[in-house]
């Protein structure tokens, strides 16, 4: 359980404090602050060898909100990049779909272009990285085979071209290929919009680049494809896409968009479990009711239920890694003393003889929390965290104080969920209000 | 153009100057100079003035100059204008389409008969003025939530057409709480309105239907202008005499769902009149209930043939198929072959059938609302007078006949709501109108528009910042559970609210969009037999004695889903003439009748027939001295005149049947049998003096399911409803203690 208490990089440290205070998961560092689901890690590492290898899968991380989906996410993420894949990720939300023809469904798949990150660069924008990395193996091969560039590259995409959708695709990286040797940086430029689906009109599309389709709703799923199977002919091992926040499609007001957004994920799932795509994985985040729910959830599609139903033997205390849903259970009691552990840690840049507060300050602060908001303080760790940072925070910009002193004012919150993000009118969460905890 | 006032020209846009310039305007009138100056300097507008006074270009002209300066930039609407008529849309649009071009602004129709290409067009590059409907206005909140931002974040103003029609109905609220939601999504603390109306008595009311909560910030400016006048008249006629009764068993069987009861032959002066008076022009023939509807078109189709003429009479009704009535809403819009509609209370509501030349109404109608509604279909063009008749009929004098029908109060009514109509005078919204049922309907609507949304968020938006302020949280706790039964709605686990099965099956269909319903009638059985139909809108309760097609009958059952009331004939005496229907007739109006009734004023607007029906209503009136007591001994029981409005009337029905009295409603008139004035005195005197149970009341009274989400209401949010939007309880006492002092009556009547 000891932690090696590495050397904590002052960058590192700024981030995760400053992340964790805001309540959102910090880009980098996560290493320094991870604790438990050792096995869930397993099955992620598992899968993202299975990628690499050429394989595919799929996983439903269910968890309810604070549980440390999104971290966990990252911390997949960061792990995959290390592994050569090319990794990215979207949330979801109402202007954001699998499956829609108001344009959400492009504006999804745009926005998991966007985020395209690589090893070399891992904050996104990686598409141009990865599209140089094609030509120069490209021209590689055209030294070796004596060929023009041009021909290696067209030759290189082949199997592309036989892919739905695939010749436009293909032809649209040649149009970049032959903007970078030309340096023609409009038509680079274009042939990049075009690929993160930024075009809205096919004539916009033709007069730039002469193909004849865009990236649009319908083409989605089939344009992920396309930029699995060319980041692996780029060099790379795979392409891992991660969706959060799912939640948004349970969330949906109209059985028919929620139904064709389920039919989609049926339609990966089903490709994933046949073995008929290759180096592609998905991973889906979601609430447990966004899976359960029989009536708007997943398992309101009989298909889908038959095929995400949890082994049967997995209760009590047995765990099923292999199947398609990846339940995180919440924290217990003692991981989360190892997180706070680890954040003290990180407070003193990986040096005991720093440590703002003993052990016993620890358990005092959970005692507190848990008398506030009983086991949420564990179940679902963001308010805890954010609220023992601050505490943190207050005791190293003022030596002179007690932590003892402090204790009794610390506020902690029940976590009540992401959508007070986008909530349309401020409404006061005053405990009193009977509104405010209804419940139907 | 030197007459121009410099004030009022010069400060509009340079634009719209030269577009008054071409339109070789010799001066502006005078709501427009009154209103450009305040118009220009911001804030909430009531323009009022007559039809055709040029109320449009009073809130346009200065409007335009407000957003002409931002040109084409696509960056949201900067003005709305919404109208209850898709016909005015149109003809707005023609109004302003040359004065827009003028200044470069964008102008979009949006209704429903507007093609979808040009509306996806102007959501794309949103800019300038939509004239649109709340319906559609509705549609677009609920199916683009997403983009209201957007769209209506750089709003300037928003304009509504007809505010006079909006006040206190469904559609109002529904359009009031629809413009505070696009404030809220706009993230606006508040945008401009710009309310145009008739000239009403009191116009702060329509200060506060345009500003729920801040009337009085809202400026209110009464146009001089003579509109194109109006021309009414009441006509009078005999009833024939009723045919024999026949003892126990009610005449004939297998009659159609016609009321044959309700001695519906019209009488041949009044038909012959009818035919007369409306035949060669389009108009509107508004007949009552829907067999009415029927009868009167039959009977003018039938007068049609005999004189060899084309049918030009079609009658439009709920009953009607929507084909049917289309036809004949297009006929009387598009055709230039003379149309009349017969109707029911359908054509008041937002349907379109442009304008006609003459308003005729059987009997005197409800409210002087309604009555204001049905006149503003005609004299819309320039130069043509609006024009009203209304054919009263009312029973010859016989011996024996019930007192009532000697005070005539069809054509008192009729003259008391023309007066009032006169005055400017209309019915105020139900201050403690609950209106739950749009409510539902909003709350339905804001989780489609938001995606989800929490119970307290939707109270905030709905009921403390929206017009649903007479709903606390606890109701509104109550409403959202009664919903949850429904399965309107169900909750995600974080408490989201969010649309429910049945909820989504009511959302997805394009009628989820409009919150009125058309008029909806209980069906009155006896024996398995269809007797006829009874208005919904009329509170009834079980056991009570009710009069139809001429007899009394008791209330054996009603069921309020089915909308069947089973009666029995009971053998009580003859009852007075009875027309069904006449709900909510507000006080006001009641105690105009007993001004008419009291005075001698004479009206010149009534016919001869007519004058003589008022001379005799007012012999009567002194005759059983009704300006002196208020309970008077009749039979072996007595006639209460309390002089008060439907619901008032009501609850002290209601408070005498709960001290078992055999209390009748009859028009105004509440009859008592078998009691002595002193027994009546004694138990007023304990009315007057006890508190109210509400509750004990409301229940006695059936609870028909009146507006369009009704069906979700529990029982005991049902029972809310009715104990505060059809009883008038904090009354009862006051009510009880006028019919013991007349002289106190009158005193708190001219209140």
């Amino acid at each position: 359980m000891t932690p090696k208490t590495a050397a904590i990089r002052p960058r590192d440290r700024d981030t995760i404090v400053s992340a964790l205070r805001a309540g959102v998961v910090p880009r980098i560092g996560l290493h320094h602050i991870q604790v438990g689901r050792q096995r869930e890690i397993e099955a992620m590492i598992r899968d993202i060898d299975r990628i690499a290898e050429g394989g595919a899968t799929i996983r439903f991380v269910i968890g309810s909100y604070g549980a440390g989906k999104t971290f966990f996410l990252f911390l997949v993420r960061q792990i995959a990049l290390q592994r050569r894949l090319v990794v990215c990720q979207a949330d979801l939300s109402p202007d954001r779909r699998i499956h829609a023809t108001g344009g959400q469904a492009r504006s999804l798949y745009a926005e998991l272009a966007k985020s395209l990150a690589t090893r070399t660069a891992p904050d996104g924008g990686a598409l141009r990285n990865i599209l140089e990395s094609y030509i120069q193996k490209a021209s590689e091969k055209a030294a070796a085979r004596g060929q023009t560039i041009e021909t290696a590259i067209r030759d290189g995409l082949g199997d592309l071209r036989e892919m739905v959708g695939g010749y436009d695709f293909a032809t649209v990286i040649g149009a970049y290929a032959r903007g970078y040797e030309d340096g023609d940086v409009a038509l680079q430029d274009s042939a990049l919009r075009w690929l993160r689906g930024e075009y809205a009109t096919k004539t916009e599309a033709r007069s730039d680049l002469g193909v004849r389709t865009i990236i649009d709703d319908a083409s989605f799923y089939d344009a992920l494809r396309l930029l699995a199977r060319f980041v692996r002919i780029a060099g790379f091992g795979g392409l891992l896409i991660c969706l959060d926040e799912l939640v948004n499609l349970y969330k949906l007001q109209s059985v028919q968009a929620r139904k064709q957004n389920y039919e989609q994920i049926l339609r990966i799932l089903n490709d994933v479990l046949q073995g008929t795509t290759e180096g592609i994985g998905f991973i889906l985040g979601g609430t447990p009711e966004f899976l359960m729910d029989t009536r708007r959830g997943l398992y309101s599609y009989e298909a889908l239920q038959s095929r995400l139903a949890e082994n049967s033997f997995a209760a009590n205390g047995l765990a099923d890694y292999t199947g398609p849903v990846l339940n995180l259970l919440s924290l217990t009691p003692e991981e989360l003393f190892h997180l706070l552990e680890r954040l003290r840690d990180v407070f003193a840049a990986g040096k005991a003889e720093d440590w703002l507060v003993p052990d016993e300050a620890l358990h005092a602060f959970m005692e507190h929390c848990a008398q506030r908001i009983g086991e949420a303080y564990f179940r679902t760790p963001r308010n805890t965290v954010k609220a023992f940072v601050d505490l943190l925070a207050i005791i190293q910009q003022n030596p002179g104080v007690d932590w003892r002193d402090l204790l009794g004012s610390v506020e902690v919150m029940e976590d009540s969920g992401a959508s007070a993000d986008h909530e349309i009118i401020a409404a006061a969460d005053d405990p009193d209000d009977e509104l405010v905890t209804l419940r139907l | 153009m030197m007459s121009l006032s410099l004030s009022a020209f010069d400060r509009l846009a340079e634009p719209v100057r030269r577009w008054i310039w071409q339109q070789k305007w010799s001066s502006l009138r005078d709501v427009q100079e009154k209103a450009i100056p305040v118009v220009l300097a911001g804030g909430d507008v009531v323009i009022s003035a007559r039809t055709a006074a040029g109320k449009t270009e009073a809130a346009f002209l200065p409007l335009l100059s407000r957003i002409t300066t931002s040109g084409r930039s696509a960056d949201g609407f900067g003005i709305l204008y919404v109208s209850p008529l898709k016909a005015l849309i149109n003809d707005q649009h023609r109004r302003l389409e040359s004065l827009c071009e003028g200044c470069d602004v964008a102008l979009h129709k949006w209704h429903g008969d507007v093609n979808e290409e040009a509306k996806a067009r102007a959501r794309k590059r949103p800019s300038g003025i939509v004239l649109i409907t709340p319906e559609s206005l509705e549609a677009l909140l609920v199916r683009r939530g997403g983009e209201a931002r957007g769209l209506f974040g750089r709003l300037d103003a928003v304009v509504i057409d007809e505010l006079h029609a909006f006040i206190g109905t469904e559609r109002g609220m529904q359009l009031l709480s629809i413009l505070s939601r696009i404030e809220v999504a706009a993230g606006r603390d508040r945008i401009d309105r710009i309310g145009l109306s008739a000239t009403l008595g009191d116009m702060r009311l329509a200060a506060e239907a345009l500003r729920p909560g801040a009337g009085d910030a809202v400026t209110v400016i009464e146009g001089k202008d003579e509109g194109n006048g109006l021309r009414l008249q009441i006509r009078g006629y005999l009833l024939p005499v009723p045919p024999a009764e026949i003892e126990g068993e009610p005449t004939e069987e297998g009659t159609a769902p016609v009321d044959t009861f309700e001695g519906n032959d019209v009488p041949d002066a009044l038909a012959n009149d009818l035919f007369r008076l409306l035949r060669g022009r389009s108009n509107l023939l508004f007949a009552g209930s829907r067999a009415r509807v029927e009868i009167y078109a039959d009977c003018l189709r039938r007068m049609s043939e005999a004189s060899r003429l084309p049918n030009e009479f079609f009658p439009h009704h709920g009953n009607l198929a929507k084909a049917i009535r289309e036809d004949v809403e297009q006929r009387l819009r598009d055709d230039p072959r003379p149309t009349t509609a017969v109707a029911t209370t359908t054509l008041e509501l937002g349907i379109d059938i442009g304008d006609v030349e003459t308003v005729a109404q059987i009997g005197p109608g409800f409210s002087v609302a309604s009555l204001r509604q049905r006149l503003g279909r005609s004299g819309r063009r320039p130069g043509k007078p609006a024009v009203l008749r209304i054919f009263v009929m009312e029973p010859a004098a016989t011996k024996g006949q019930h007192p009532i029908d000697g005070l005539h109060v069809d054509l008192v009514q009729s003259i008391a709501m023309v007066e009032c109509l006169r005055a400017g005078w209309c019915e105020p919204p139900t201050p403690t109108g609950l209106h739950l049922s749009t409510l539902i309907h909003q709350v339905l609507a804001l989780i489609l528009q938001t995606g989800g949304v929490r119970a307290a968020v939707a109270w905030k938006l709905l009921c403390e910042r929206g017009p649903f302020r007479a709903v606390d949280k606890l109701l509104f706790g109550d409403l959202l559970r009664s919903m949850a039964t429904g399965r309107l709605i169900e909750q995600s686990p974080e408490g989201l609210l969010m649309i429910g099965e049945a909820g989504e099956t009511l959302t997805e269909s394009y009628e989820f969009y409009p919150v009125f319903m058309t008029e909806q009638e209980y069906r009155l059985l006896h024996d398995g037999r269809l007797l006829g139909t009874y208005p919904l809108s009329m509170p009834i309760a079980r056991d009570e004695t009710l009069i139809f097609g001429g007899r009394r009958w008791q209330v054996m059952d009603v069921d309020d889903h089915a909308r069947v009331i089973v009666v029995r004939p009971t053998r009580a005496g003859k009852p007075p003439y009875f027309t069904s229907g006449g709900a909510g007739i507000h006080d006001h109006i009641v105690s105009r009748m007993r001004e008419i009734l009291a005075g001698s004023e004479a009206y010149p607007y009534l016919d001869d027939q007519a004058t003589l029906f008022l001379e005799n209503a007012r012999s009567a009136f002194r005759h059983m001295e009704l300006a002196r007591r208020s309970i008077v001994p009749f039979g072996s029981g007595v006639l209460i005149f309390p002089w008060v409005g439907t619901r008032k009337l009501r609850t002290l029905m209601l408070a005498l049947q709960a001290r078992d009295f055999k209390a009748t409603q009859m028009r105004h008139v509440i009859e008592v049998a078998e009691c002595s004035v002193a027994g009546i005195v004694h138990h007023l005197e304990a009315v007057a003096a006890a508190p109210v149970d509400g509750g004990a009341l409301a229940r006695r009274l059936a609870q028909p399911q009146l507006a369009k989400f009704d069906a979700f209401l529990s029982a005991e949010l049902m029972s809310r409803v009715t104990e505060v939007e059809r009883l008038d309880l904090p009354a009862l006492n006051e009510v009880a203690l006028a019919v013991l002092e007349p002289a106190y009556a009158i005193e708190s009547n001219r209140l």
